[in-house]
């Protein structure tokens, strides 16, 4: 096939996966686990994970790690996991948009998940009719349902084998015409025939019937589906109508357990349902309060079964839409044998807890709740009490007696008051990043790398983030040394098998002298030390068994440990400039040029080598190997010298000195450090060197082991200062810390075991080296004046943010020119606003004082104690509730945001029923650029209704920003506002499909020019000179030029042939844009040059000029009903997330600028333009090869995954490169050999092209 | 003549086989009513399509779910009536 070269071609690459929980199910995957300790088995985006809960014996310290990701290059939608009887661990089974069963084992020698099957059932792609939109499996593990939201289902029965293989049969189809699946799940049926029940709602006579008589009398049906596992098929059993309003069933437990049959939710009603009793119901209990809706009802979202089957005991944890989770427990008769298996005869509700609302709600045996948040951070809380006691808060109890079980008879509502946490304590957060609302690219501190400014959250949990590419460190102690820098420390080991360290040394190259410290249960320091004080100190290091040796500019001073000084002066006129020792052998380097060897023999003294060689240059830095584990000593030393040289030397004592090989660098070498460091691959561990150079760039190459050769050299830029290294230990893994004007971290990543460098989050480090002792275990450093002693926590994260808490779901953002703050807008649908609120608290309070002047309880406020630790405690109660809903109401606010104080500042309520929907910072010309802040809003919206009767209207407001952010002008509008830009010195609002141009009056905005721009509503606006790029809900980009006076017009000229949803837009040059859709697909266009050119030439466009003198009005003369020209596509690739934000930037000093993508389920992403043609080829080439490896586990081809709705296009697809990393030896060398290179050079460009730009 | 009547048959079986196969005499609102059950089905299918209508409603996933679900049962409305001789 003809290769097509693009005239540029993107890299795609994923920052940070999505954070969004899409499924997740306890499982028990790892082999030689007790059942108690269930894994989490959990989908996100297009990656699979195995989570692990960890905890100490007192359950002080409680840590979910993850054990596996995987990326399946597909749209997941469904996971469980079940036991095949006399299987050892848990068979984990995907639904994906590929059209087939994906089951796997997890493989633990390898860190993998095995595939066991993948059965193909349908179509690929997310359609109507191919089951994968529910998955359920037996609680037996006999079979296995997949349904889709109309017609098929697919049933697969599932077995062992004898030679312990899973056998699969073929597909059983259980399908229905014209039947849609509310919801299933698989019956316990103990070991009777496998029974699924379906919520189903049959549309074909309300489809036939045009009075609409017959919709109205539509039903829902409860249908079991019995799998008969002896004349093998699928028969509907059993059919019964429930209430209409129902949305999810949950199996009861049966055989032994239990009465079987199903928990049918429904609109504010939960029934039990089965074929052998009568049904039960039990309304929902709704929240009371003054600030409550009595009236409205709940449905059920989530929810989650424990069962003990040693006690034949069970319970449901349902958690409704307001994150408040019930216990849902039956009345059932026992039998004359203890069992309670006869039909329940009650249900009983108990308010539990309040959480977060989850996807997914999982009871974990080990006594955890894991909530996967919808939206914000997952969380992981601890048992304490299973509210088992009924007579703890006994007005929390419900129950069913009396309540008809007919879904038409009424029912009395019942009410709970909502509380903090009683039964449970959060153990663990998991940090997030979805929902990401906006994000914004800027440096606002002067550090080298920009932060990432983000909107995350909904509702009051809503979050701003300010994100750092970083690891957290977490500061111990910190104590002043005082007006000397100190320049370097060492901590060092009274004897080599010692655990603890027991001596730091701190030097002063500028104050020439040593300080001595003791580390114990404190760190003081020692007046009387063996150390040479009065001198700076060049290396210090524990040889031999217990000799401390002291490496100064004059000599070499070593301790031996009985007590006695050995001293080995340097030679006359020379100093030592650079030292490096490791257990045995110690490398001089002497101001000569010169270099001098030790060895240390069995009595700890150091005996020297005779030979001193002369290296080409002055010696910089010099670096030993650690020795190796069983060996007496290490191969190689490196030296590096100021004519940019490093070589490698042969230190063995039988060789000693001899060159080895030599390696040119691009500029001074300034420290060196060899390293031994597991090799992820071969699983050994072999030496590396790393390099710092003067000019800031860092190297790491590795050291053959019989040559000395160094090869796979890597370089990043690190920080504008010349770079030290030390090796230091994170996490009892062997890790180096290279300081510059940041501090980086290179250490193997526990998940991806590549070689990551991440820099620190903390204030510039002079020097850092390990720290242990009996009650630390961290790293010691000089940071400026101070000595500090820190810890860093995790190295599974790559980021690190810092967060603000917000009122509302932000809408957009905007920051001030001159100041490091923020303008967020924020505003919450059927929502009270906060004066509605008080009002409604404060007319209860007097009601019921006027009533019997008791004290009252109130819900979320209530009001005794004095107001503000009232209020206090009704804030942090109400953040942990939620907000109070009431349908037609809009909350709204501008808050002002100071990132560098993680406060924020100023907030203002809007009032009348108003939603702030977008907010930009503008200078206007006719104020002398004074600059302002414009918020665009709507009043009376409707979310997701449709318009009718009191429609929408909007609202510019315009604010002087001054200490208090006084609203200066509103300017009402006919539709809501959801686009503003500022523009050469005006603002251009989006008002429906008309663009308008305003300058700011004495009393309100004057409208200076109008133009109908896009077909429907404009809702993004970007520009560049006079050139405006306007983005329709529906129809993609429309490019307008404006034409200033005294024509004074904005004209379309170019536009799109594709209808795309976009919700992000940016500008790359004055002729191309990236956007995204809701789809979920990445695009750039380009305006065409002639069309280009057209529109700046002076005067009208030739189009509408020929349109104005053929006596048209309109200024919208085109071509086939929309403008002139069209756009061209350049880009483009499918993502399994919308992109909320897309941001031209660098995200690294030295890098180039890449389009800097940020997702709604919290990915972060780039796309990078590949920088030549040869790059190009290299990957789309290597992205070909690696198709063919199939990377799509779960069964989706690649290629149809990334052009899920258009054909990529120009873009390679950086994750599937990646994927490389992770192949095994053979696939790597095939694919390697294909490409013609070596496969370590494959590995090295693939890791390049990610540490250019990013991290 | 033979050939119609197979022709006729496959075109049977796969309209059985795959719900929206139109024919010859597809009404414009049973080729709406398809389109829209059609893209219901998909919100619910893409998880971040579905987040994303739940956060601009503020309602939560599964009620949006159940939203589009139900929407599938009549999505445009009862067919139009149709004049008879």
């Amino acid at each position: 096939m003809a290769h097509v070269q693009q005239t540029q071609s993107f890299y795609s690459l994923t920052l940070e996966a999505p954070s969004a929980p899409i499924a997740a199910v306890t499982c028990n995957a790892i082999p030689g686990l007790k059942s108690q300790d269930q894994q989490i088995f959990e989908a996100r985006g297009q990656r699979l994970y195995l989570h692990r809960i960890t905890e100490n014996e007192d359950r002080t310290e409680v840590k979910v790690s993850t054990v596996l990701e995987q990326n399946v290059f597909g749209v997941i939608r469904g996971v469980t996991a079940f036991r095949i009887p006399g299987t050892a661990t848990d068979q984990l089974v995907v639904a994906s948009d590929s059209g087939r069963m994906a089951m796997f084992n997890y493989d633990a020698d390898h860190n993998t998940l095995k595939q066991v099957h993948l059965e193909t059932f349908g179509k690929s792609g997310i359609r109507r009719t191919v089951p994968g939109q529910y998955l359920v499996s037996d609680p037996r593990g006999r079979c296995l349902l997949l349904a889709s939201t109309e017609k098929n289902k697919v049933v697969y029965m599932v077995n062992r084998q004898p030679d312990s293989s899973v056998r699969i049969s073929s597909p059983h189809e259980a399908n229905q015409w014209a039947s849609l699946c509310f919801g299933v799940c698989a019956l316990d049926t103990g070991w009777e025939h496998p029974v699924f029940a379906a919520l189903e709602v049959d549309y074909a006579e309300a489809d036939a019937d045009s009075s609409g008589a017959e919709y109205e009398r539509r039903e829902k049906h409860l249908v079991y589906y019995t799998v008969d596992l002896g004349l093998n098929h699928v028969v509907k059993s059993w059919s019964d109508i429930v209430d209409y309003s129902a949305n999810k069933v949950f199996a009861v437990p049966g055989g032994q357990d239990g009465p079987s049959g199903v928990v049918v939710c429904a609109e504010g009603r939960i029934y039990y349902c089965h074929d052998k009793s009568a049904p039960l119901s039990i309304p929902i209990p709704r929240r009371s309060g003054p600030t409550e809706d009595p009236q409205r009802t709940r449905i059920i979202v989530s929810g989650c079964l424990h069962l003990s089957k040693a006690r034949h005991e069970f319970f449901f944890l349902l958690q409704t839409e307001d994150g408040d989770v019930f216990k849902l427990t039956l009345d059932i008769e026992e039998d004359a044998q203890g069992r309670k298996t006869s039909p329940p005869s009650g249900m009983n509700l108990k308010y539990y807890e309040t959480f977060p609302v989850g996807k997914a709600l999982l009871l974990i045996r080990k006594g955890y709740i894991f909530v996967a948040a919808e939206h914000g951070d997952s969380k992981l809380y601890h048992v304490n009490d299973l509210a088992e006691d009924l007579e703890f808060e006994p007005w929390n109890n419900f129950s069913s007696d009396s309540v008809s079980a007919d879904p038409a008879d009424p029912y009395t509502p019942t009410y709970f008051t909502p509380r903090g946490l009683v039964f449970t304590s959060l153990a663990v957060s998991r940090p997030s990043l979805h929902p990401l609302m906006k994000t914004k690219v800027e440096n606002l501190t002067g550090e080298d790398a920009p932060q990432i400014y983000a909107l995350q959250g909904t509702g009051n949990r809503s979050l701003f983030k300010t994100i750092r590419h970083g690891l957290e460190v977490s500061e111990i102690v910190s104590s002043p040394l005082g007006n000397i820098p100190f320049d370097n420390l060492w901590s060092l080991k009274h004897r080599a098998s010692d655990e603890f360290h027991a001596y730091l040394l701190l030097s002063s190259t500028y104050g020439d002298k040593t300080i001595v410290l003791s580390i114990g249960d404190e760190v003081e320091t020692m007046e009387e030390s063996p150390f040479m004080t009065n001198r700076a100190t060049v290396s210090a290091q524990t040889m031999g068994d217990a000799t401390l040796v002291q490496v100064h500019a004059r000599g070499v001073l070593s301790i031996l440990e009985s007590g006695a000084l050995n001293e080995w002066p340097a030679p006359a006129h020379r100093t030592i400039v650079a030292a490096s020792a490791n257990k045995r052998q110690l490398l001089l380097g002497l101001s000569s040029s010169e270099l001098a060897f030790f060895y240390m023999s069995e009595d700890g003294v150091l005996q020297q080598l005779e030979e001193m060689p002369e290296m080409s240059g002055k010696i910089t830095a010099v670096g030993v190997a650690a020795t190796p584990r069983g060996q007496k000593q290490a191969k190689f030393g490196v030296v590096g010298c100021d004519d940019c040289t490093i070589r490698v030397l042969s230190i063995d004592t039988d060789t000693p000195l001899e060159a080895k090989s030599v390696q040119a660098l691009s500029d001074v070498p300034t420290s060196i450090e060899v390293v031994q460091m597991r090799d992820p691959q071969a699983n050994t561990t072999i030496d590396y060197v790393h390099i710092g150079l003067a000019s800031g760039l860092y190297l790491r190459a590795t050291i053959d082991e019989v040559t000395g050769e160094l090869g796979e050299v890597r370089t990043k830029f690190l920080g504008a200062r010349p770079i030290r290294l030390f090796p230091v230990q994170v996490q009892s893994e062997q890790a180096v810390l290279a300081c510059s004007s940041r501090s980086w971290l290179g250490y193997n990543h526990p998940q991806t075991s590549l070689y990551t460098l991440t820099p620190l989050v903390a204030d510039q480090l002079e020097a850092a080296r390990p720290f242990v002792s009996e009650h630390l275990r961290g790293m010691c450093a000089v940071q400026g004046q101070n000595l500090l002693i820190f810890s860093v926590e995790g190295v599974e994260g790559r980021l690190s943010s810092k967060a603000v808490p917000l009122q509302y779901t932000p809408r957009a953002m905007s920051r001030n020119p001159w100041y490091p703050l923020w303008y967020v807008v924020e505003s919450e649908g059927n929502t009270l606003s906060r004066a509605t609120k008080r009002q409604l608290i404060a007319a209860a309070k007097t009601k019921a004082e006027g009533q019997n002047g008791m004290k009252v309880e109130t819900g979320e406020k209530n009001g005794v104690k004095t107001e503000a630790e009232d209020d206090a405690e009704a804030e942090e109660l109400e953040r942990h509730l939620g907000l109070s809903r009431a349908p037609g109401h809009w909350a709204s606010c501008i808050q002002v945001i100071d990132p560098l104080a993680t406060a924020a500042v100023s907030t203002i309520e809007l009032t009348e029923n108003e939603a702030a929907l977008c907010t930009t910072v503008v200078a206007f010309e006719s104020k002398e650029w004074e600059v302002y802040l414009a918020v665009g809003t709507g009043q009376h919206l409707k979310p997701g209704e449709p318009v009718t009767g009191d429609a929408p209207k909007g609202f510019v407001h315009i604010y002087r920003l001054s200490e208090e952010g006084r609203r200066m002008e509103l300017t009402p509008f006919p539709t809501p506002i959801y686009a503003l830009h500022p523009f050469v010195g005006r603002l251009a609002i989006g008002v429906g499909n008309e663009l308008f141009i305003y300058d700011l009056g004495i009393k309100s905005l004057l409208r200076k020019t109008r133009g109908t721009v896009v077909p429907n509503l404009l809702t993004n606006i970007t520009s560049q000179g006079h050139r405006l790029v306007c983005a329709d809900v529906s129809e993609s980009l429309t490019y307008v030029v404006y034409k200033p006076a005294p024509i004074n017009r904005l004209l379309p000229f170019a536009d799109d042939t594709v209808n795309r949803w976009t919700t992000a837009l940016a500008l790359l040059d004055y002729e191309t844009c990236a956007a995204a859709d809701k789809f979920g697909n990445l695009f750039v266009l380009r305006c065409p040059p002639q069309a280009s050119s057209e529109a700046d030439a002076p005067g009208l466009l030739p189009a509408t000029a020929a349109a104005a003198s053929s006596s048209s009005t309109s200024n919208r003369a085109g071509y086939l009903g929309g403008t002139a020209h069209r756009l061209d596509l350049r880009a483009h690739l499918a993502t399994p997330d919308i992109a909320t934000s897309l941001t031209r930037a660098s995200l690294q000093p030295g890098g180039g600028d890449s389009l800097i993508v940020s997702s709604l389920h919290g990915t972060l992403s780039l796309l990078v333009p590949l920088p030549s043609r040869s790059d190009a080829e290299f990957f789309s080439q290597l992205e070909s090869l690696l198709r063919l490896e199939n990377p799509g586990v779960a069964g989706r081809e690649h290629l149809g995954f990334r052009s899920a709705y258009v054909p990529v296009k120009g873009v390679v697809d950086g994750d599937l490169c990646e994927w490389f990393m992770g192949l095994k030896y053979d696939a790597k060398a095939k694919v390697a050999g294909e490409l013609e290179r070596e496969s370590r050079e494959v590995g090295r460009k693939i890791s390049e092209a990610r540490g250019r730009v990013a991290f | 003549m033979a050939d119609k009547l197979r022709t006729q048959q496959q075109l049977e079986s796969l309209q059985n086989k795959y719900i929206g196969t139109g024919h010859a005499d597809t009404t414009k609102h049973e080729w709406l009513s398809n389109i829209a059950r059609d893209s219901y089905s998909s919100y619910q299918g893409h998880p971040s399509l579905l987040s994303y209508m739940a956060i601009g409603m503020g309602k939560c996933e599964e009620r949006v779910r159940a939203e589009c679900m139900e929407k599938m049962v009549l999505p445009v409305g009862p067919k139009p009536e149709v004049e008879q001789g």
